[in-house]
């Protein structure tokens, strides 16, 4: 597969998607000219990162051939719980902060995987009555106040800055430190599923999970993996959201879920497991994020934006599965 | 065998009723067992009652439709955004629910189409199905509720014939025709067999695209009948109406003995797990438990998990035996 044509690269989904990002910067820039600036690189870099990091653990859970529609409810656990416990305690901690939202989500992650695959529901049912289960319970049991007064140690995290560049205009815009996380999330997992045992496990797994039964994979532990590693994500991106929001809001994240699958998908996951790529993910999560945070610097009024990333979707889907009813017709050799 | 299994999750509702009832019987006569009571319930659970049908359905023929509630609001906005502009004439609201019905019909055979012709999982679809309808009610009404609707098209969901509601007749009409389309027609034996496998049901000669958007146009027109309840109930139509009914409607199928994998499953138990579960939130209200709402959330995911695992334990209790 080294040598692979340039035709088969340049019509690639990361390529394709790629074209898209760069024709609707151009359209959105030629609308408004201070869309194509450094400030925009910055603020959209903010704005995505939090996606990133859930886009992430989802993917590894679509390519093992599964689906996490639990993890918003998860997010917000892992957020609001530790805080809240902090500021009732007057605990001070950042470690405390992250660990236990880390925790938190390793927990519900055993619960999603012991469903899928000891009990072997179906993921998407399972999920949806764990996501209902956390929130419910959480809501019910901790408070639906949002928190506002974060504990200082944490707060000051959201003052930490990796730059800050100053606008011609004098408004000056800051990266956070906390984009560290999903950059080194991204090539973690990127290097894990190409060159690791457990990463090709994933793949196999998501293709024919007896196959890979077969070749020796041990399917439950891999699952187990994938759902706890997803879980732990969610939580430590929970956190991040928590900080640059510098409130803990019980509610916010939930329905977040399209926007990441969205994203995935667009970035040419198959949505049936097996196939999948870090990049892809990446490039997915720039585009939904662009359509989502800067479709209004267009002109697009902001109560069209749910139907324009669920146009975006089926657009993605639909080539995705064009593409794939084209290789399944092919000529086998 | 396949007999026995389904009259089997059918006592095990009946059982879980009785206990409802004599446990409300035990705590609280007084309220439970009156007539306002009982009409209260009956005005609440047609609207999600007949989006559980269209749930059904889907998961019959071995998909889902998690697209049902964001139908349901579209046309809801689509018949209040009709009689509203004409005036509010009886003329007009009847233009306004026939066009509700056929918006459900559209949204569903794109459903039908993505799903059977593109073969894009039924989850994936619907869920972004659910996005797109919102989306679009979202762009009708601009955000907030669409109001000033018709005076007498409150009628559907809050007047009653007597001391009966006239949603009752509704849901027990709709009942009575998907439960003949089930069990008297072709096409209700042949989306049994493509939901039991589908392969087999192709190589026999159904042409399952044509099944597959048959069963989404029918959920969708469920779907848009349950949206006409709401908008008739609240006297508004909103695009986020209702979006706790997408959990509940997959709990009560699941309950009613459907299964996820498709081809099992009948009307009757998914009508007696709609009574069931509105008995439960009724006996919730009347304890007074949960004045926010979010232990109902609680208890429904927690239900749907249990059940489901419960099934599976049976199942291989079952198999173990032979």
């Amino acid at each position: 597969m080294k040598n692979k044509s340039i035709k088969d690269v340049l019509t690639s989904t990361e390529m394709i998607n790629v074209y898209i990002i760069v024709a609707l910067s151009m359209v959105i820039g030629s609308i408004n000219s201070n869309f194509l600036s450094v400030a925009t690189v910055i603020t959209l870099s903010r704005a995505i990162m939090v996606t990133m990091i859930f886009a992430l653990g989802e993917m590894l859970v679509i390519v093992s051939g599964g689906i996490d529609v639990s993890f918003p409810a998860v997010a917000c656990a892992a957020l609001f719980v530790p805080i809240k416990l902090m500021v009732d305690n007057g605990i001070n901690n950042v470690w405390f902060a992250f660990g236990l939202a880390i925790i938190i989500g390793l927990v519900f992650g055993a619960l999603n995987a012991t469903l899928t695959a000891v009990v072997k529901l179906p993921p998407l049912i399972a999920t949806l009555g764990v996501s209902s289960l956390i929130n419910g319970g959480m809501l019910a049991f901790f408070g639906s106040k949002e928190i506002s007064n974060l504990p200082k140690a944490v707060d000051a995290i959201s003052q930490k800055f990796l730059f800050t560049y100053t606008a011609p205009t004098g408004a000056t815009y800051s990266l956070t430190v906390l984009f560290l996380i999903p950059v080194i999330l991204c090539i973690g997992v990127a290097l894990m599923l190409k060159y690791t045992m457990l990463g090709r496990g994933i793949y196999a797994i998501g293709g024919d999970q007896n196959a890979a039964r077969i070749a020796g994979f041990n399917v439950v532990r891999i699952k187990y993996f994938v759902y706890m590693f997803a879980g732990a994500i969610t939580g430590l991106g929970a956190m991040c959201y928590c900080i640059l929001c510098r409130t803990a809001n019980p509610k916010n994240l939930m329905g977040s879920e399209m926007m990441v699958i969205a994203a995935i998908v667009v970035g040419g996951t198959r949505i049936s497991g097996g196939h999948g790529k870090v990049i892809g993910t990446v490039l997915g999560v720039v585009l939904v994020g662009l359509i989502q945070n800067n479709l209004i610097m267009a002109g697009v009024p902001a109560y069209w934006q749910k139907f324009v990333v669920g146009l975006v979707i089926v657009l993605g889907t639909s080539i995705t599965s064009l593409k794939a009813k084209k290789i399944a017709q092919s000529a086998k050799v | 065998m396949k007999k026995k299994n389904i009259d089997g999750s059918i006592l095990t509702l009946w059982i879980m009723i009785a206990v409802v009832l004599i446990a409300m019987a035990i705590l609280k006569p007084g309220t439970f067992y009156k007539m306002t009571n009982l009409r209260s319930m009956i005005f609440q659970f047609p609207e999600y009652g007949i989006m559980a049908l269209g749930m059904m359905l889907a998961m019959i023929s071995g998909g889902i439709d998690l697209s049902l509630v964001g139908i349901a609001n579209l046309s809801g906005i689509v018949a209040a955004k009709i009689m509203i502009g004409m005036g509010g004439e009886p003329v007009s609201i009847a233009i306004g629910i026939m066009a509700a019905l056929a918006v459900g019909a559209v949204c569903g055979c794109f459903n039908g189409f993505m799903i059977g012709y593109l073969k894009v999982p039924a989850m994936l679809v619907t869920l972004c199905g659910l996005q797109l309808y919102t989306g679009i009610g979202l762009g009708i009404t601009t955000g907030p509720a669409l109001t000033g609707l018709p005076d007498s098209y409150k009628y559907f969901a809050n007047g009653s014939i007597g001391q009966i509601p006239v949603v009752l007749f509704i849901f027990i009409a709709v009942v009575a025709v998907i439960y003949f389309i089930m069990n008297f027609t072709v096409y209700g034996q042949q989306v049994r067999f493509m939901g039991s496998n589908d392969e087999a049901a192709r190589y026999s000669g159904i042409n399952n695209l044509k099944v597959t958007i048959m069963t989404y146009m029918i959920s969708g027109i469920l779907g848009s009948i349950s949206g006409v309840l709401i908008t008739s109930h609240f006297n508004s139509a909103k695009a986020d109406y209702g979006s706790s009914y997408t959990l509940l409607t997959l709990l009560i199928v699941v309950l009613g003995g459907i299964h996820p994998d498709g081809g099992r499953g009948n009307v009757g138990g998914v009508v007696l797990s709609i009574l069931l579960l509105q008995l439960v939130a009724q006996a919730f209200n009347i304890l007074q438990i949960d004045p926010t709402g979010n232990m109902k959330t609680f208890v429904y995911g927690a239900l749907l998990i249990i059940v489901l695992c419960a099934n599976v334990l049976k199942g291989k209790k079952k198999k173990a035996k032979k």
